[in-house]
């Protein structure tokens, strides 16, 4: 403590040992202003706050510098919903004491959030208006103000009080009391809050006590109250008994949740899985068709191919085969080489030349058959004589195989030897091949009309033709 | 029973934070200490009033 008049600190003595000055009735205010201190804090600890203020104000009446005081009463303004009593006193404390004081975070708290001083102030401005409506009797509007401006800030004591006024006027007595019961819980101790919520309370008890035992079991189990236009009905003990109910509601709650899955949710998803596995399935067969076809083009091209290299390969053989063409040239040309290095050579002659085939023969070149035909022709006389010998020795020695052989080469190459053919009709009738030898009596018969050998062909032709 | 024309009289207009500045202007804060301190410097005048030259 310091003294008034030269700013020394105090002693015991009821005097200033400094200047001289009396400071007995100085320090007694400045202990009273310390006891107010005291008490604020002690009510503002059990959140009376109205008797807080009061005290606070008492010690700041004694002494204006109790920057202490002073915070605290910023802080149970703050509470209260009063913020710029509560900005006031904190601007106050910092310019008291600039440094190491609360209040300067108190103050910055404030500053820094610009949406926080943005709302506080549309709540005062909301609650003026309400204010506002109250004075000339809107107090439906006043009401709907009052709602905004509590659910801006549900700690605004004021608004609570006077909303719960206008509650009060309108007989909405359980309304009155939701909202008192919220002040109370603020601010424990506040007369205003007691005389109306002892107000609601009396009117409350007078209808409890005229209603019927059936109305008052109804009445303890619920409350019912008017908002407006609506009557809500709010179960009062609900929290009570409700775990075995929230059980029941849950399980409930499943059994149906399960149903309706079964009955509308499952058949859409069984039936949209049917579909996606058909459209799968469509989508595979499709795909399977594909290949099917892919598979009927492969093996038609392979039969067209195979068929096409069967035909190239008979080509080649009758190119490259024994009796082809190439085969054949060979032997007329080696047929040729003998006969230009010895054509008294007939046998060689002959042998290359029976290597070719006739048929061949008639279906080549016109040069290779002119060719084929003058070596022939010129060889073919002694060749003849040459194989009809041979025919006819082995004829006589029944050997008819070799003599049909012989004897056909013979009448090949010298066809007007008709002794040759008629011999081989005969081996071919002795060997018992009748039909080569009606074939060839009958070329007998036929070519050489006139002959004796005609007839005796005749007549072995009509035994064979009654046989 | 309340007189809600009374009740309504007591609720007042809440100071908006732009009114904040002159409501710390004009808060009036003198305290009792003050007061004393006045009291006793007129008390010390009046005992030892200033000589006319």
């Amino acid at each position: 403590m310091l003294c008034y008049n030269c700013g020394a600190s105090l002693t015991e003595h009821d005097f200033c040992t400094n200047c001289g000055a009396e400071v007995g009735v100085y320090k007694k205010i400045m202990s009273s202003a310390n006891l107010f201190y005291n008490e604020g804090l002690d009510r503002a600890g059990v959140r009376d706050l109205t008797g807080a203020i009061t005290a606070l104000r008492q010690c700041l009446k004694m002494n204006k510098n109790h920057v202490d005081a002073r915070n605290l009463l910023g802080l149970v303004y703050f509470e209260m919903g009063e913020y710029v009593a509560a900005l006031s006193e904190w601007v106050i404390s910092k310019n008291l004491r600039p440094n190491k004081n609360i209040a300067d975070d108190y103050l910055n708290m404030m500053q820094s959030n610009p949406s926080r001083l943005d709302t506080i102030s549309q709540t005062i401005k909301k609650y003026n208006q309400a204010l506002s409506y109250c004075y000339q009797g809107s107090y439906d509007l006043a009401i709907i103000q009052l709602k905004k401006v509590v659910s801006l800030n549900p700690k605004h004591v004021q608004g609570r009080q006077l909303l719960a006024l206008l509650y009060l006027n309108n007989e909405q007595w359980e309304d009155a009391r939701k909202e008192l019961e919220r002040c109370r819980k603020i601010d424990v101790n506040n007369t205003i809050t007691l005389r109306y919520l002892k107000e609601a309370d009396a009117v409350l008890d007078i209808e409890e006590d005229f209603s019927t035992p059936t109305k008052k079991k109804s009445i303890t189990d619920t409350i019912t109250y008017r908002r407006g236009n609506d009557t809500i009905i709010q179960p009062l003990n609900g929290k009570e008994n409700k775990l075995p109910s929230t059980i029941i509601n849950i399980v409930m709650g499943i059994i149906i949740g399960i149903a309706v899955a079964c009955l509308l949710v499952l058949p859409a998803r069984i039936s949209a899985a049917g579909e996606e596995s058909d459209a799968k399935i469509k989508e595979i067969g499709e795909q399977l068709d594909e290949k099917n076809s892919t598979i009927n083009s492969l093996e038609q091209e392979k039969n067209s191919l195979t068929a096409k290299v069967e035909k190239l390969d008979n080509e080649l053989a009758t190119y490259t085969g024994e009796g082809g063409t190439i085969s054949s040239m060979d032997n007329l040309l080696n047929a040729v080489m003998a006969y230009l290095s010895d054509p008294e050579d007939t046998s060689t002659v002959a042998g290359y030349l029976d290597l070719i085939d006739e048929g061949f023969v008639d279906t080549s070149t016109e040069t290779f058959r002119e060719v084929y035909y003058m070596i022939r022709t010129r060889i073919g006389g002694t060749v003849g004589s040459t194989y009809f010998e041979e025919g006819m020795h082995a004829y006589q020695n029944e050997q008819y195989d070799e003599a049909i052989e012989n004897l056909s080469k013979a009448y090949a190459y010298d066809n007007t030897n008709v002794d040759a053919l008629y011999n081989l009709a005969n081996a071919y009738r002795k060997s018992g091949d009748n039909v080569n030898a009606i074939a060839n009596y009958q070329t007998l018969v036929d070519n050489y009309p006139d002959t004796e050998l005609a007839t005796r062909a005749q007549s072995f032709l009509n035994e064979l033709v009654v046989e | 029973m309340i007189n809600f024309e009374e009740e309504l009289k007591k609720f007042h207009p809440s100071l908006e934070i732009e009114e904040a500045t002159d409501a710390i202007y004009n808060q009036d804060m003198t305290d009792m200490a003050d007061l004393l301190v006045n009291l006793i410097r007129e008390g010390k005048s009046a005992d030892h009033p200033q000589e006319s030259l």
